[in-house]
């Protein structure tokens, strides 16, 4: 059933739209003239950089990018090597509660855990008492140092960014080479949320000092399983 | 506590200078940005293709705003995403007090947006018994002192560390500590349990996607993907003017505004929301709506000058390059944009005759022109505005009662452009002038003057007031010219 506030929203809808039109009408013959006077805004085509090496190192890349961003990067080339890393960061920080992702990658990772407590799914209000979540990535951009999760693919969005640490498993052969590529992919089936992570969370909002863990994750630490 | 107004500008921008705490905490502001900005910058093959390809997208949009808008409408709508149009900041305030009332919430965490700030919801929503939650570090820390926003990205850049210590004793009763670790822990610590506990998330929007409905939203701190992904309900404010036609073009935007905004190749997180989960068991809110505001931006689309305010992708790097702005900070401005943007886009959204000192608020020195990453001409709109403040004859958005130019002031240009136009009467002027400077020059230059001939030529005692004037030197350069200049060697 329509409602008043139904009709009062059309109404406001419509004089906007009538108000855009009118503006663009008015200015017209303003642009025929500004134009005279002007360079029209037409697109210079951008100069291309240097085509990037054969065989240019994905890994490599995204491990520099990474670090310049402060996150913790570690390459193996197994589950068993990834379940040691991950062991590894459980130690260093002392977690005793672990949230995980559904990712089927952490899963047959963490397996080999056995005596350790991961909790799948996590409601967000216990995600607060959580010390680290621990998700996989759909891709990784090189030329940043980027994560990107797809929400459709994982249910990663809260584990990935309550939690005081976030580790990230990925795929080598997830990684690309620039944030153009990656648009194009994740365009093609387009999740509910899209997020992209480029370490972790900070802030300048005090006198421009740098501070880290505002919010967000105070660590990200992103094995790359190249198996 | 009484916040400073546009109107008064000039006595603000007086007592500014005059602060010498707003010095301190401003010190470090243009050096700092422009050193980052100019590395992130280095970091992309053709920076300046780059603004040119951002500038022609935004310039294809708003040209065909009807268009885009409605596409993306339907679109985010395809995906679940509830629309609410506002003409202006009351009808937006009322929508979101609406959505707040009916599912029965007291409190609201906000993320930082600057449409926010301009249809000052935080007001109308305190007035209503609910508590607005800003949880954006900068925007928290002025909120516990009262303040509003100077910064478009760096909101609290006006106070110093010792000022938001002596706060955090004040307000919350922590120990004393200037250790910027512990006062940002101490918020992390307080905010987290506002975000478990909220149903309602509001936030701002950077960019919305025409031809997919995807909402684009950057931040550092991880307080917008709180707000936008643990409530039940998010609420999203966005400006007619954040849409862009194409999924790709947000390459170039995501290239352009952290680089601009922070110096940053990419800030920490960019979440792309498209409408509302899928399953009930989905990570993720359960509603979204989006306000779509005008209050005056469909006004600017009348002429291609006032046109291009509608580019700005709110970076902030025009005040980081201001001189004016460095020196006076943003309070200055009495409003919730200051710098050289601001004074451009505040005049627009709430008319010439409450801020007719804000589009002199400039030294025309171009540096705003010449740092936005769409090229926006700043200093041809202050120009329009200002040639609209004298004599009404700029067209377009500003549409009000003209500012009658004085009658003297009148005579004087004319009699200026007379003598300016025939090499007789310049000449005969550039004489005249040589004689009487005799009267007022010192060294040279012409210092402070005052009394009878401040009163008898206006125009000198105001450019005196606040710095010497040059002296008509002794032999124009014509006349060395024909003298041969080897002469004078």
């Amino acid at each position: 059933m329509e409602t008043r506030s139904d009709t009062y929203n059309r109404t406001a809808r419509d004089s906007i739209i009538a108000s855009i039109r009118r503006g663009l009408a008015t200015s017209a013959p303003f642009d025929a003239e500004h134009q005279k006077h002007h360079r029209p805004a037409t697109s210079q085509e951008m100069k291309l950089g240097a085509p990037l090496p054969a065989g240019l190192d994905l890994i490599e890349g995204f491990k520099a990018s990474l670090e310049l961003v402060g996150g913790k990067f570690c390459l193996v080339s197994d589950l068993n090597e990834a379940a040691r890393e991950i062991r590894s960061v459980i130690g260093n920080i002392g977690a005793n509660d672990i949230a995980v992702s559904d990712s089927t990658l952490v899963a047959s990772a963490i397996s080999a855990i056995s005596d350790r407590q991961f909790r799948v799914n996590v409601p967000s209000a216990e995600l607060f008492n959580c010390d680290l979540g621990i998700t996989s990535a759909q891709w990784a951009i090189a030329e940043t140092g980027t994560l990107v999760l797809e929400s459709d693919m994982e249910s990663h969005r809260l584990t990935s960014l309550i939690p005081p640490v976030h580790l990230c498993l990925i795929k080598a052969t997830a990684i690309r080479q620039t944030l153009g590529e990656i648009l194009d992919l994740i365009r093609r089936d387009l999740s509910r949320a899209v997020t992209f992570i480029t370490g972790a969370s900070r802030t300048s909002d005090i006198e421009l000092t740098l501070a880290i863990g505002v919010h967000g994750p105070g660590e990200l630490h992103v094995i790359v399983v190249n198996d | 506590m009484d916040h400073l107004t546009a109107e008064t500008f000039d006595q603000n921008a007086r007592d500014a200078l005059r602060d010498p705490i707003l010095h301190g905490a401003l010190r470090n502001l243009a050096d700092n940005f422009a050193e980052r900005r100019r590395s992130a910058m280095a970091s992309v093959d053709d920076w300046e293709g780059l603004r040119g390809k951002a500038r022609c997208i935004k310039e294809e949009t708003l040209l065909h705003l009807d268009k885009y808008l409605l596409e993306f409408v339907k679109n985010a709508e395809e995906a679940g995403v509830k629309f609410h149009w506002a003409r202006d900041g009351k009808e937006a305030c009322e929508v979101v007090l609406d959505l707040i009332m009916e599912r029965g919430a007291e409190m609201v965490v906000k993320a930082k947006s600057m449409a926010g700030e301009e249809i000052h919801l935080n007001e109308v929503l305190e007035s209503a018994g609910i508590e607005p939650v800003e949880t954006d570090l900068g925007e928290w820390i002025i909120q516990l002192a009262g303040e509003t926003p100077s910064h478009i990205v760096v909101p609290a850049i006006h106070k110093t560390k010792a000022q938001i210590a002596q706060l955090f004793v004040d307000k919350i009763g922590i120990e004393k500590s200037d250790d910027v670790d512990v006062l940002t822990k101490t918020a992390r610590n307080i905010l987290r349990k506002r975000f478990a506990e909220a149903k309602i998330g509001i936030s701002g929007v950077n960019f919305a996607v025409a031809e997919t409905g995807t909402m684009l939203i950057l931040e550092n701190e991880g307080n917008i993907r709180l707000t936008t992904g643990v409530p039940k309900t998010h609420i999203a404010i966005m400006g007619i003017e954040k849409i862009i036609p194409r999924f790709a073009d947000l390459d170039v935007f995501l290239k352009l505004l952290p680089r601009s905004g922070t110096g940053q190749r990419l800030t920490a997180y960019q979440s792309l929301l498209t409408g509302v989960k899928k399953k009930a068991a989905d990570e993720g809110p359960n509603e979204v709506h989006v306000v779509l505001l005008d209050n005056g931006r469909s006004r600017m689309l009348s002429h291609p000058v006032t046109r291009q305010s509608l580019a700005c992708i709110r970076c902030g790097a025009c005040l980081n390059a201001c001189p004016v702005y460095q020196q006076v900070g943003g309070h200055a401005y009495g409003s919730v944009y200051p710098g050289p943007i601001g004074a451009v886009i505040t005049p627009q959204l709430i008319g010439l005759s409450r801020t007719k000192q804000l589009p002199y608020a400039s030294s025309l020195c171009g540096a705003c022109r010449e740092v936005c990453p769409v090229k926006i001409d700043i200093p041809e709109l202050l120009l329009h505005l200002r040639a609209e403040i004298t004599d009404g004859t700029a067209a377009g958005a500003v549409a009000e009662t003209p500012v009658k130019r004085k009658f003297f002031e009148s005579l004087a240009f004319r009699a200026y452009s007379q003598a300016w136009a025939s090499p007789k009467s310049y000449k005969f002027g550039l004489r005249t002038a040589r004689l009487m400077q005799k009267f007022v020059a010192r060294k040279g230059k012409i210092g402070e003057v005052s009394g009878f001939v401040a009163r008898l030529l206006p125009p000198l005692g105001a450019w005196t007031a606040w710095r010497d004037a040059p002296v008509v030197a002794s032999r124009s350069f014509r006349e060395q010219w024909k003298a041969g200049l080897d002469s004078d060697m």
